[in-house]
Formats: C-alpha cells, structure tokens, sequence
C-alpha cells in the first residue's frame, strides 16, 4: 500500500478545495458583514425567504461535488490497494513477512523468513529497530498480546489497528534506504506515549546479509 | 344542597406549607425549571471540564513537563473528553430544547414533566458518579471517553474509576434518552393551535432532528456500556476479539450520531439568531428542515468511518455516506448565509457568536471531508490532526452556537440582559483564543504528534506548536473568566428585560421574561401563528397598516 504518495496527493487536492470553499464562503460574509449594517441600509437587500428554483438548482451542484469527491475518494482506495508503477509489480510478488505483536508498552518483530526476533522495553536507550528491505514489499502481520493498538509509521502515512486474537496485514514498499521511527497511536495505558520503533530500510543485498547474522546470533 | 346536611363539612387538607428552594428546584414539574437546571449543570462542568483542558496544555506547553503524571494525565484527558461529551455538550443540546420547545411551539410545559425530572436526576447522579473517581485511591476513569475494550476490562484498567465511568455514563444516556423522549412527545403532540409542523422554529425543528437521533442512538450506547460492565466481571470475553470489534461498532453507531446531537441544537440556534439580527425571515426554511432530517438519517450510517484502521469497516461504503453529508450541510450554509446577505445586521454579542461560528465550524466541517476520505484518514486519524479537525466542530462551532444561544435567550430565562460589552470582550477572546489553540494542532498532527501523549521529547520539533496553542488556551480561559464576571453583574446590577428585547420572531418573545408558570397568560396571549416567524408577522402587519394609515 503507498500510503505516502496516495495521501501526498489527494491530500494536496482536498487541501485547495477545501481552501477555496474557505475563502468563498468567508468571503461572502465579510461582504455581507460591511456591506450590511443596519445603520447603513434602509431596507432588506432582498426580502424573498425562499427560492425552490435556485435552492434546487444548488442541491444538483452540491450533488455533483459529492460524485466528484467521492470518485476522488475511490480512486484513492483502490490505488492503496493496488499499489502503482515500481510499487504495483512489487505488490504482487513475494513479500517479507515480519509478524508484530504489540504489547504493553512495546514491540516484538519476528521475521517469518528466518529464527530472528527484534524487541525491546521501549525505555528511554531500548526501542526496537525492525530492519526491511527496499523495493521488495514487506508485510507486517499485526496483532497485539493484550489491548488495542495501532501500528503507526507517520513519515509513510501508514497506519493500521493491532488486536488481539486477530492478525491485521500492513503491505507496503519502501523505496529508498533510511530509518524512520514509528509509534503506537492508540491510546494503550501508562507507557503508552514511549511505545516507539524504529523502521530501518536498507537494500536487499544487506537485509539478507543482516538476516544471516542476527540468527547466527540466535 | 340538602342532602349533605348532617355531614360535616368538608375541610381543605393542609397544603404541607411550599417547598423549599432547593426541594422547590428538584421536585419542580415544570419544564422550564428542568431545563435551566440542565444547562446550569452542564454549564459547571463545562467550567470543570475546561479546568482540566488549561492543566493539561500546561503540561504539554513545553517538552518534557511533568506537571502531572502520566497516569493523572490520563485521567485528565479522559475526563475532559468524557465530561465534554456526555455531560456538557449533549446535556446541553437536550436541555436546551427541553428549556425553549414548550415556549417556541406556545405550550404550556413539556409532555410528563417528572419523567422528564427523572431524566434530570438519572444525568446529575451519573454525572457525579462518574466524577467521583477522582476520590477513589485509583484516580478517575483514564481510558479514554470511548473507552475500548480490553483497555477497559478489569483485567488492563483495574480501579474502581472505569467502573464509576460505566455506570455513570449508562445512567446519563438513560437520563438524556428520557429527556429527548420527552421533548420530542411535546413538539410532535403539544402544539399550539395554527403551529402547524411547518411553522415550528427553526431551533424547534432541530430539537425534533436531534432527539430523533438520541431515541436511534442511544439505546445502542447502553448495550455497548453493558458489554464493558460484563467485562469488569469477566475480562475474559474480551480474548475473543469478536467482541473488541463489536463493542467498536456498537460505540460508534452511538458515537457518529451524538456528534451531530452536539451540533443542530446550535446551529439551529445560530440559524434563530442570525435572522433575528438580520431582521429579516430566515432564508430557505423548507430546504433547511429538510437538510436537518436527511441529516440525522444519514447519521446513522456513517459511523465506520471512525474505523477505517481497524480493517473491520468498508473503506467504499463508508466514504460514500459520510461525503454524502455535503448535501444536508452545504443546504445549511447556504440558508445561513443567505439571510445575512439579505439581512440588515445588528452586531450585538448573540450576532457575534452567530457569525463566527459560520466560517469557524466550517473549517471543522471541510477537514471532516478529510477524515471521510481513507487515503487521508489512515494518516491523521488518533493524530493532532483529529483533536484539532473536531476542537473546530465542537468548540470553535458548536460551542460558538452554544454562546449565541446563551446570551440571545438568557434575557428570556433570567428576566435580566447580560452586558453587552463584557459580552464582545468574551467573544473577541474566544475568536482569538480558539484559533490560536486550534489551528497549530493541524500542523502538529502533520508532523506525528500522535493524541493522548502526556509529554513529549524536544527533538520531536512539536515544542512551539505545543507553546502557541497553551498561549490560546490562556486566552480562553481568560474569556471564560469574563463571561462568568458578566453573570455575576447581571444577577447583582440586574438590568430587567423587557419580553422581547432583540425583536425577536418566535413565540417565546411574546410572553414575559421569565416567562410565567404556564409560559403564557392572559396578559401574555399565544400570538396568532401564521408561519415560521409569527412576531414577525405581527410586526410587518403593523407596519403595512401604519402605512395605509398614513396614505
């Protein structure tokens, strides 16, 4: 799932829509503000109370705007899904699959490709860092040991609910090397507010190479 | 005559002398009474409520504060949101309705006034109740005001705070569905002769929209709370996700509508006040009943998208009703806006609040469009995003309405006009201060604040934001401040009201301020109802036989 490119886009769409319908409306009323003061009008700008014409007529924009957005918003989902260009051959091809369970107050990634388990106490020096590979999708198998939580990486625009006895699939590619950290965004308890990981991407060649070593460690 | 001699005659029974004041409040049967004690106490929680809200932007004014920890803060926060909801805002919206139906549709007082009274009772103990917590050894209620299981079984959230939370929250919807109930019963069969259907207010239409909502929707909270009440017996049922879920669905079918119950009482007064000042009828009537209705039906099929990241909701489906609620709304703001632009404008403090509310709620309103579109939501959903996307809806909107509505009718209630300055001085505040505590939320849910954090690091870069919206909350809080300094001085310096001090339309304006026992007598005459606005009929009728007169 792109999360980040689909949200940059149609983010940046309903952004200016929004901005417009803002600046309209806002508009008309400071208008009607300084142009409408009792002490400067003798009479009513206009008296009628209801126009059906021109209310209906406005039902049928209002209408098509609906049909537009929600097209808007269709086509979004089904690009989450689908994924696009590099990204929508990689969807359909094998993927790593990294089983998280959340718990509280923190993360255990086990890798289904090999004996390694990344975890940690997500105290202050003890977040743990899930290491992928880019331009392959990974998939995150989440679940949770105890309560509800979310999976979040905000710089991927990626987010999705950990259960417990239920397994929530987070599919996505990371197509450039780097480490982002990534949190638990619903609220869980206490420690709730320390529940950080990091996401390491690196290229394939590596993953492989730090795969073979952490269960060498194992 | 005859046949009763011999028997003595009969003696009037003691009447048991009258009851006190407080006894006089409490066992009072008449709507007006019910209501003001319904908005008066879910104005001091709303003070309570708010009191919370300044300790906690104090403590997240700057990185790593510790002016409460974590746990306290998360009583704070759940107690903030859960008072907001479901003891200031929609107590408020009923009991608003339960206060000015009767008056506006000329009856003489609300169908079965101690079921009503009952519903009074049922929200004050709940209400108590579920402060209460903060007296236990464990602390008030600290997970969150919707309260997902299994955070809220026994198990995860031991403490007797949850539990007081459950059952006072079970008994304020009970409470608020009788109230609703009630008042509903009284618009749809209580009317005056000529008040037709089509000639309720605006205001009263909405009440009828929104208790339709509470009598859909609130049953179905009382079945949600009872799951969490059988999971503090038994955590166990909760390791079966089935019901973690389920709980979810049950919630938020509750959950969507009373956003909506929080929101048309006030915009339906916004709508009252804007034509008042306006001096003219209310634009689009017809259109804007419709909307309200269409409004609340849709409601009720909405409520996944509060859902989207649970993977148990259809992003299509959900998207498609929730972007359908343009319609109904932009039919609202057409009408709105239409009367100002057609209206000769009085910038009194109800008018100030009124106007400001349009574009403020609608900054809510077009970031709600965000929130309907998946794609958007599975980034800033439980994000700063969200807190600021609803704080527009609720506080920069629907509390904006709330103030309009206090200060137009709190002549009518009281008998006694509020200052107008110390009311422009409260609204320029609350202008200033809701947008300067608001609007940096956005930005901040953009760069990963995630909501409910006690504190955060200063490398997180979230520290000016954080700084700029404390420095709002202040000026808030100031403006409250202001506003209670003006109930004070009206109820110490009274200046009385005359019955209709604004010009007003609606029929409430034609009986006395405060109104009598009955709401209108013989000196105080239900006015002939001809339309949606019949003190506005009167007047213009006086007017054209003014001018007959004089040609």
């Amino acid at each position: 799932m792109p999360f980040r490119s689909v949200f940059d886009q149609i983010f940046t769409i309903w952004t200016a829509i929004a901005g417009g319908v803002f600046v309209l409306v806002t508009a008309v009323l400071l208008f009607a503000v300084v142009r409408n003061r009792a002490t400067k009008r003798e009479h009513l700008p206009f008296a009628a109370s209801e126009n059906h014409k021109v209310e209906f007529g406005y039902v049928v924009v209002l209408g098509l705007i609906v049909a537009g957005l929600v097209t808007g918003s269709f086509l979004a989902i089904s690009r989450l899904h689908s994924g696009e260009g590099l990204a929508e051959e990689a969807m359909a091809g094998p993927s790593t699959r990294i089983d998280v369970t959340a718990f509280r107050w923190c993360w255990e990634f086990a890798y289904a490709e090999a004996p390694v388990t990344v975890t940690g106490t997500c105290t202050s020096d003890d977040s743990p860092v899930v290491v992928v590979p880019t331009d392959r999708p990974v998939e995150f198998a989440l679940t949770s040991s105890d309560v509800v939580h979310s999976f979040w990486i905000p710089d991927w625009a990626a987010k999705m609910d950990a259960y417990p006895d239920d397994v929530n699939e987070l599919r996505m590619v990371f197509p450039e090397e780097g480490m982002w950290r990534g949190l638990c965004s619903e609220f869980c308890g206490t420690h709730h507010v320390t529940m950080d990981f990091y996401v390491r991407a690196v290229s394939p060649a590596e993953y492989e190479q730090y795969l073979a070593a952490a269960s060498v460690a194992a | 005559m005859t046949r009763t001699a011999g028997i003595p005659t009969p003696v009037e029974p003691g009447r048991g002398g009258e009851p006190g004041l407080l006894a006089g409040w409490l066992t009072s049967t008449d709507h007006k009474r019910i209501g003001l004690l319904t908005l008066g106490t879910s104005l001091v929680m709303m003070l309570i409520a708010g009191g919370l809200a300044m300790v906690m932007r104090a403590q997240l004014a700057q990185p790593e504060l510790e002016v409460l920890t974590n746990d306290r803060y998360n009583q704070f926060f759940t107690m903030h949101g859960s008072m907001m909801i479901y003891l200031v805002m929609t107590p408020f919206a009923i009991g608003a309705g339960l206060y000015l139906v009767p008056l506006q549709i000329g009856a003489p007082n609300v169908a079965a006034p101690r079921t009503t009274m009952t519903g009074y009772w049922l929200y004050l103990v709940g209400g108590l109740i579920i402060l209460s917590g903060f007296f236990t050894t464990s602390g008030a209620a600290d997970h969150g005001w919707y309260s997902y299981p299994p955070l809220a079984s026994s198990r995860y959230t031991p403490g007797a705070g949850v539990s007081l939370w459950i059952i006072g929250v079970g008994l304020v919807a009970l409470g608020l569905l009788l109230m609703a109930a009630t008042v509903l019963w009284t618009a749809l069969l209580k009317r005056a002769e000529g008040m037709t259907m089509l000639r309720m207010p605006v205001f009263s239409w909405s009440i009828v929209a929104t208790n339709l909502m509470v009598i859909g929707a609130f049953p179905t909270l009382l079945v949600a709370v009872g799951i969490l009440a059988f999971g503090r017996v038994n955590p166990d049922i909760f390791t079966d996700n089935v019901w973690n879920i389920g709980y979810q669905h049950l919630f938020w079918f509750f959950g969507h509508p009373v956003v909506y119950v929080m929101f048309f009482p006030f915009v339906g007064a916004v709508a009252e006040v804007l034509a008042t000042f306006a001096r003219r009828r209310f634009f689009g009537y017809k259109f804007f009943v419709g909307s309200q209705l269409l409004f609340a039906a849709l409601s009720m099929s909405v409520w996944g998208h509060h859902m989207f990241t649970t993977n148990e909701s259809s992003d299509y489906y959900y998207s498609l009703m929730s972007i359908a609620l343009i319609i109904p709304a932009g039919i609202e703001y057409f009408d709105m806006l239409a009367t100002v632009v057609g209206g000769r404008l009085r910038f009194t403090a109800p008018m100030l609040f009124a106007l400001a509310f349009i574009p403020q709620f609608l900054i809510g309103g077009l970031t709600g469009i965000m929130t309907a579109t998946p794609a958007i939501d599975y980034q800033i959903t439980d994000s700063y995003f969200i807190v600021a996307h609803w704080h527009y809806t609720l506080a920069a909107g629907s509390l904006f309405g709330l103030f309009a509505a206090v200060y137009f009718w709190w002549p009518k209630a009281s008998g006694r006009m509020l200052r107008e300055g110390l009311g422009k001085v409260h609204f320029w505040l609350w202008v200033i201060g809701t947008n300067v505590t608001f609007l940096p939320m956005f930005w901040l849910g953009m760069e990963g604040m995630p909501r409910r954090i006690p504190s955060y690091l200063p490398e997180d870069g979230f520290g000016t934001g954080n700084l700029i919206a404390t420095i709002g909350a202040g000026l808030l809080a100031l403006g409250g401040l202001v506003f209670i300094t003006n109930v004070v001085i009206s109820f110490l310096r009274p200046r009385w009201a005359p019955p209709d001090p604004w010009g007003g339309h609606t029929c409430e304006w034609a009986t006395s301020c405060p109104p009598p026992r009955h709401n209108f007598d013989a000196r105080h005459p239900v006015p002939p109802v001809r339309s949606y606005a019949p003190l506005l009929d009167l007047r213009e009728e006086k007017e054209r036989q003014a001018k007959a007169g004089a040609g």
